[in-house]
């Protein structure tokens, strides 16, 4: 113990000799630029002097072609001659040697009269990997208790006696929700970025996220981090004065931040997607985090913190969960006509075989749901007390399985929907017609 | 369009340093003086949570080292708790003593946060050593918050406190300068802009 606090604290006391990286000031061409002909020179500004190994800068075409000359440093900038550049979307990868030896790095892409290809697409990229599907299951998480939490004290409880207690509780929930989706976000904009730099972690400590940040997925990050840390102070503040009104603007925000993963997906990106398809899926997205966070919340908090209200929390919550049910069900129906153009392709493709599974869960947990429905509910009405003790643990059953419901959806947003049939020839001049 | 780091260094310089300012005029007159005022008990700890809520547009937006993005989001973060904290046990709604550890775990992470994310040398240009400076004087200064959990009216340990965070301020405007500290500059640092 003794040797680690030493070891900790030498390096601490002596960071010069584990530190000392540049920083990359601009690019030349610019990240994801579209040019009309190639450039001649790629180059890289740096905050401060750097030095320079072959092959520095190189730019690859998508099969991995090395059309850079040898690189060359002047002061804080370093550059490679290019050689002519067909038509085509280019990777830039760059390393250099900082003051101390240690290595920076990064990647960006250009297109030459194309567009450039996202940089998470550059010419060795890997992933998305197994870690990423976790974290982006925790990121649905976390979004599911603060807009679950959020919409079922509005919704469910709106017009009872709700007390105290139970208001804070649920404000902590939400937070902790708001508390997971940041984390979760950090991290799945770290993952996203290690695909494109390739880097092992020491390294990639000080790699440029920057080009990252300006994809979809990165702007999303930007939004989604902004929108949910507004959430998290709406959510302190009506815990602190204990005012339930700081939660409608806290859960009409969450709604529409959590947009940021629709516009940023497979159905924002993809061939066939268009905004119709986004739309639809934020509809799924933000409904199945209502119903799942929501039917959490009222297992774990109300129905032990607040018996008395669990009679008519139980049969808003029923009513609410039908729309809610009904919408996530058209959105994903709608959603997966469009990424799966054939039937087969529902048991052919990595992807069908996926959304068979969730579709198996979403059936086990529509299944238990009706039971509460049509069973639980009309007991309840009729003052049946004894369905009240028993129920509280069927609720978190079905809000395991809610759960285990997003994980697959996770696994789903990771995996890759089967290509699209090209359209005909004729079909193509009609549709141009 | 960003605006320049050394702006946003001095924006949160300034919201740090009022910070300060509250928290010395309460120690040279007293909590019982400082509180006659009821929104006065809010005013620092409002600030200081504020400043972590203002400190996530900075994670978000600079990215050009993912090092950089881990240190701001990790600032954000203690800030809001250790400001939200604060907060609720001005108001009331927290009790025990143990949330006040909160100030000397955001002082810890601070620091480490500052001397691990600080790329350069002590001597490499007046930045990197104030960010080494900051980064050593939060550590250090981390026992005082930690002793005012069970001395929460000390006025020594609260002049304590505000005088750090005073410290920490007046660091923090000039931590962007490319400038020699002590006749010192590296020539990679560039040319001097300060």
């Amino acid at each position: 113990m003794r040797r680690v606090a030493v070891i900790a604290f030498l390096a601490l006391a002596f960071p010069a000799a584990a530190a000392a990286h540049a920083t990359l000031r601009s690019t030349s061409p610019h990240f994801a630029k579209e040019l009309q002909r190639g450039p001649a020179v790629v180059a890289l500004h740096f905050d401060q002097e750097v030095k320079i190994l072959p092959g520095a800068i190189r730019v690859l075409n998508s099969r991995g072609r090395d059309f850079a000359g040898p690189s060359r440093v002047q002061g804080t900038t370093v550059s490679a001659s290019v050689r002519r550049l067909p038509t085509g979307s280019y990777t830039v990868r760059w390393q250099a040697i900082s003051a101390d030896s240690h290595v920076v790095s990064g990647v960006w892409t250009f297109g030459v009269r194309v567009p450039a290809l996202p940089v998470t697409e550059a010419y060795g990229a890997e992933g998305p990997t197994n870690t990423e599907a976790v974290v982006r299951w925790l990121w649905f998480l976390g979004l599911a208790l603060t807009i679950g939490s959020l919409g079922f004290r509005l919704i469910c409880l709106r017009g009872l006696e709700v007390p105290l207690g139970l208001d804070r509780r649920i404000a902590v929930a939400a937070g902790l929700g708001c508390v997971v989706s940041l984390q979760a976000g950090i991290a799945a904009f770290s993952l996203r970025a290690e695909d494109a730099l390739q880097l092992p972690f020491g390294r990639f400590l000080y790699g440029d996220l920057s080009p990252m940040a300006q994809t979809r997925f990165g702007e999303a990050f930007v939004t989604m981090t902004l929108g949910f840390a507004l959430v998290l102070a709406l959510v302190y503040l009506a815990w602190l004065l204990d005012r339930v009104v700081f939660f409608v603007p806290a859960f009409a925000l969450s709604l529409v931040f959590v947009a940021g993963l629709s516009v940023s997906g497979h159905d924002a990106v993809d061939p066939g997607s268009s905004w119709k398809t986004e739309i639809a899926d934020w509809v799924h997205l933000s409904g199945a985090s209502l119903w799942i966070g929501g039917l959490a919340t009222m297992a774990v908090l109300l129905w032990f913190q607040a018996p008395q209200l669990r009679r008519a929390a139980f049969a808003n919550f029923s009513q609410l969960a039908t729309v809610v049910i009904a919408l996530v069900l058209a959105a994903g129906t709608y959603l997966g006509i469009v990424r799966l153009p054939h039937l087969r392709d529902l048991w052919m493709t990595g992807y069908g075989q996926v959304l068979i599974v969730k579709l198996a869960l979403v059936s086990l947990a529509l299944l238990w749901g009706a039971f509460h429905k049509f069973v639980v509910a009309p007991a309840l009405q009729r003052g049946d007390a004894g369905f009240l003790s028993r129920i509280g643990r069927s609720l978190i059953g079905e809000s395991i399985v809610g759960m285990a419901v997003l994980l697959v959806a996770a696994v789903l947003v990771d995996s890759k929907p089967p290509p699209r049939p090209v359209p005909s020839q004729p079909a193509q001049a009609a549709s141009q017609r | 369009m960003l605006p320049k780091a050394e702006m946003v260094h001095w924006l949160f310089a300034t919201g740090i340093l009022l910070v300060g300012l509250c928290l010395l005029a309460e120690a040279i007159v007293g909590t019982e003086v400082w509180r006659m005022r009821p929104w006065r008990k809010y005013l620092w700890p409002g600030l200081a949570f504020t400043l972590g809520l203002l400190l996530w547009p900075v994670m978000a937006f600079f990215t050009n080292s993912a090092i950089h993005m881990y240190a701001h989001g990790s600032w954000a973060e203690v800030l809001m708790l250790a400001g939200g904290a604060e907060l609720g046990l001005v108001h009331g709604r927290l009790k025990s003593r143990w949330w006040r550890l909160t100030w000397p775990l955001a002082f810890a992470v601070t620091g480490i946060a500052f001397i691990v994310h600080e790329q350069n040398p002590w001597f490499f240009a007046r930045s990197a050593f104030l960010h080494h400076l900051l980064g050593w004087t939060f550590l250090i200064a981390a026992i005082v918050p930690l002793l005012l959990v069970w001395r929460p009216r000390s006025p020594a340990l609260q002049s304590f406190f505000a005088l750090s965070i005073v410290l920490v301020a007046v660091m923090l405007y000039c931590d962007r300068d490319v400038a020699p500290v002590f006749g010192h500059l590296s020539p990679l640092a560039g040319p001097p802009h300060r």
